[in-house]
């Protein structure tokens, strides 16, 4: 028992240390002061009104919105139809595909996001929407195929068997019955792509140009000028942001089964 | 025929993707980092590393916080894994909700609260100072310390998670049958569980070396100049120097060493009997 | 005009790479037929169930459904039921929307969806169970519902894939007897999967048995178990004692057979003909055999063995009797108490009659 306690002890504080960044983060945001403390001093909301001042950090949260909506939509789609085609067809090479579609994950994010600015600059898209759009959907793309290929692993395919023998064309089956089994699966992998995208720093560093920029860089960039209370206020804003999809994705999937630790219970 | 279609339809677009941009511009970049200015073919990129203790100083460096971050995620993180491995159903879900939710949170902003935590006139030297326990503050930013906690910080969920997960495949009963044979509790710790965790050890630890190598927003966020990495300084060759072809030898010589590393560790740890204990 | 089977295989031969799995397989099933495929597991059975529905193709021989070549037919354009082992309900719809599915599929108008599903809900005996989800439900329940599901588009004929094997054992004698009921009601067309004997001889009007790709017998219960046409259906076909020797005496339809420790088996007319001197096994079931301590009684054979063990098995109790160097396995109703059995294990008889023996030639090889 008092082992238990122990752990639980050590649990906890490190459960402390990882959360401290935002527990320090949201009340510093409202200190009335004109730098930052901790604890804050006095209360106030105009750091917040401050960000609306800044056409920095509201662009830049517009092209991320984007970035990540767009890149958890296409990367999805693109994922969703590999991961189908791994899942129900063992074929020649289907295991060095599935490594292949996994591979971005297994190197470094620096190395991704130079090579792209080299590529890009030569065929003329570094520093454009698109080509930061094409970066980050190869970043999602091994999350939403990891993601599928696992809900479809449980997947039981006589229920296909039951659909066909129903009267229902394949495309019917399809629709009816594979997808909605397997839209958990897919929905987050979808969610996951978005904050993948909304999070990125490493790779859009290489890729964005002053007009593309994204929030996370502008925060980057704001930081290593300036500390101030207002990069505690826009983070506040992204923090309760990621807070709602990361409910979404425990809400939709449990993010027990996400990172893969539901596979056996006391 | 419709089988190949079908396949062939479905993966396409993904394969035209991780083709076009991610293993062309890698073969791209390889081959610019075997070329000087003139375009013409040099090894020079690669040899400068090994000449000028510069780089190997910074080499050097990367590997040690690196080093030093496995550690701290190791000790912190084994425990962690080992009160979810005996905890309920539901006690297991929100210490796992606690621990791996912050690490879908962004990394800068996550850097961004360590640097009001440990600055000058961060939260704990104000504290120690009110205390009366030191009289000047504390330098716990912009050096390897806090270089280390910030990518302690970002890289813990990860090791945590890879031993939870062979922690779990542990079979619970191997505890009693190692009490009912007389072991304590620290003794079946380390002649059952610790060694049957080992997996679980190999693939954290090589999993936050590698992460961390190649980390480049906490040490350019917590480290400042002074604690200048192998990123970093790839980063500055890129965007700063535009001298492209020592940016990429840099990043493949991070990805070289990172890999030989990696692999020397596991040759190491992976003998015959681990072999066949763990041979899936 | 020929006439039209509701199922009909002609010459079916199906392989997997080289192996050929089923082989020369022809049967005509007659509208209203209940027949099993019964055979162990590798046997061919499931696989030529998949062909029947569709899901794999012949590569030989004809496949005809109410006379109708389905060969290249699609599962979902040969209107049949099925029901799998794993019953196969779609767990993110209620029981009525899993039943409804197939008439959603043919555009049937609400009222009579409506109609039709609380139909055949009643026919399962399961009439409350429509707003609920497959998961709410036990085992047998959703094995009803997968029946339901079935019978609903009212098929032309219905499949059963091992729908008993996921059961326990007493679920899955209720659901074996639910079947009969059904089929006794409605008389669709039925073909049934099973490993399970039991199963098969109380349910079918036919058998046919199965091994290693090729039919050994198809017929009645009755026939199958009377007169195997091969060892493997006897034996397959429930337990029995297998006595290996020789032919010594063949008297207008009596048979005697010796074996190596000298045992003589007399036999009643069999279906085949034997020579003296061949070489033949004598099969007597266990339940033929009656104990009795005397030698007394009108039963052509009796031999004197003792008692090696006996299993109370709560409706029977199962004996060992050695005989020589023999073991006979017997089935008796009456329970053996303790005294008995120690009188037993001294000395006891084992008495059937000349009926009871069925000889076969040694198969060779």
């Amino acid at each position: 028992m008092k082992k238990i306690n122990v752990l639980g002890l050590i649990t906890f504080i490190v459960i402390i240390l990882v959360n401290l960044p935002f527990l320090v983060i949201i009340p510093s945001s409202f200190t009335a002061a004109g730098y930052l403390a901790f604890p804050p001093e006095g209360f106030s909301w105009k750091w917040y009104a401050m960000i609306l001042d800044r056409p920095e950090f509201i662009d830049s949260f517009w092209t991320s919105i984007k970035l990540a909506t767009l890149t958890a939509i296409l990367a999805t789609v693109l994922g969703t139809l590999a991961a189908f085609a791994l899942s129900k067809y063992k074929f020649r090479g289907s295991g060095y595909i599935n490594a292949l579609m996994l591979s971005p994950l297994t190197v470094p994010s620096l190395i991704i996001g130079i090579s792209a600015l080299l590529f890009f600059t030569r065929i003329g898209i570094a520093g454009t929407f698109t080509g930061l759009l094409l970066a980050h959907i190869l970043i999602s793309i091994p999350y939403v195929v990891r993601l599928v290929l696992t809900g479809l692993s449980s997947f039981d395919y006589t229920l296909e068997k039951a659909g066909y023998m129903l009267g229902a064309h394949p495309f019917r089956v399809f629709w009816d019955i594979t997808l909605p089994l397997v839209r958990p699966a897919i929905a987050s992998g979808m969610i996951f792509s978005f904050l993948t995208s909304f999070d990125n720093v490493t790779v859009s560093l290489f890729l964005v140009a002053p007009d593309t920029t994204t929030l996370p860089l502008a925060i980057f960039s704001y930081m290593q000028e300036t500390l101030d209370p207002l990069v505690a206020s826009i983070s506040s804003v992204v923090i309760l942001l990621s807070l709602v999809f990361i409910i979404l994705l425990e809400k939709v999937y449990g993010l027990e089964r996400l990172f893969g630790l539901n596979s056996q219970s006391h | 025929m419709s089988r190949r279609l079908s396949i062939t339809l479905l993966t396409a677009p993904a394969l035209i993707l991780l083709l076009g941009v991610f293993l062309i511009p890698m073969l791209l970049m390889l081959l610019l980092s075997f070329q000087d200015g003139q375009q013409a073919f040099t090894l020079a990129n690669y040899s400068l590393f090994f000449q000028d203790t510069f780089y190997l100083d910074i080499l050097w460096r990367t590997i040690r916080v690196s080093l030093w971050t496995v550690l701290a995620t190791l000790v912190l993180g084994y425990p962690v894994a080992m009160f979810m491995a005996q905890a309920s159903g539901k006690m297991r879900g929100i210490v796992t909700m606690c621990v791996l939710a912050p690490h879908l949170i962004s990394v800068v902003i996550r850097n961004f609260g360590w640097v009001v935590v440990l600055g000058e006139k961060g939260w704990v030297n104000e504290m120690l100072m009110a205390m009366g326990i030191i009289e000047t503050p504390l330098r716990l930013l912009y050096n390897e310390l806090g270089v280390v906690i910030g990518l302690t910080d970002s890289f813990i969920a990860y090791m945590v998670l890879a031993l939870a997960t062979s922690l779990y495949a542990i079979d619970p009963s191997l505890n009693k049958a190692a009490s009912i044979l007389g072991a304590s509790r620290a003794r079946t710790f380390f002649s059952v569980t610790l060694p049957l965790s080992l997996p679980g050890i190999v693939a954290g630890t090589t999993l936050v070396f590698s992460l961390s190598m190649s980390a480049f927003v906490t040490p350019a966020l917590m480290g400042g100049t002074s604690v200048k990495v192998i990123p970093v300084l790839a980063y500055e060759q890129i965007m700063s120097t535009l001298n492209w072809p020592l940016g990429a030898a840099l990043a493949f010589l991070l990805l070289g060493s990172t890999i030989v590393l990696v692999s020397l560790y596991t040759k190491l740890i992976e003998n015959k009997r681990y072999k066949e204990v763990f041979a899936s | 005009m020929a006439k039209v089977y509701d199922v009909e295989l002609r010459n079916i031969m199906k392989k997997f790479q080289n192996n050929v799995v089923v082989q020369d397989f022809n049967l005509q099933v007659e509208q209203g037929e209940f027949v099993s495929f019964l055979g162990p597991s590798g046997c061919g059975k499931t696989t030529t169930l998949n062909m029947i529905a569709g899901f794999l193709e012949p590569d030989g021989g004809d496949l005809l459904i109410k006379g109708q070549r389905m060969n290249g037919v699609p599962p979902y354009k040969r209107e049949l039921g099925m029901v799998f082992q794993t019953y196969s309900l779609f767990p993110h719809m209620t029981v009525a929307e899993n039943i409804a599915y197939g008439l959603k599929l043919r555009k049937v108008n609400k009222a009579e969806m409506k109609e039709r599903v609380d139909r055949v809900l009643s026919l399962v005996k399961l009439p409350n169970v429509a707003d609920r989800y497959p998961k709410q439900l036990s085992g047998g329940q959703r094995q009803r519902i997968a029946i339901a599901r079935a019978l609903v588009i009212e098929p032309s004929l219905l499949l059963l894939d091992e729908p008993l094997s996921n059961l326990d054992a007493k679920l899955r004698e209720e659901l074996r007897d639910e079947l009969k009921r059904l089929h006794h009601e409605i008389g669709v067309t039925t073909i049934f999967v099973t490993h399970d004997q039991e199963e098969a001889l109380s349910l079918s009007d036919r058998i046919v048995v199965l091994n290693h790709g090729f039919v050994e017998q198809i017929g009645t219960p009755l026939e199958i178990y009377n007169q195997p046409a091969s060892e493997f259906v006897h034996t397959f076909i429930g337990k029995t004692n297998r006595l290996e020797g020789e032919v010594v005496e063949v008297d207008g339809d009596r048979i005697t057979v010796q074996t190596p420790e000298g045992m003589l088996i007399h036999a009643a007319k069999q279906s085949r003909s034997f020579t003296p001197k061949q070489k033949v096994v004598a099969f007597v079931r266990p339940e033929k055999i009656v104990l009795s301590q005397t030698d007394s009684g009108d039963a052509a054979n009796k031999v004197k063995g003792n008692l090696q063990l006996a299993s109370f098995l709560g409706s029977y109790t199962e004996c060992e009797v050695k005989v020589g160097g023999q073991s006979l396995s017997v089935k008796i109703q009456k329970l053996i108490d303790k005294a008995a059995a120690q009188e037993a294990e001294k000395g006891i008889y084992c008495h059937w009659n000349a009926e009871d023996v069925l000889i076969m030639p040694t198969e060779r090889g």
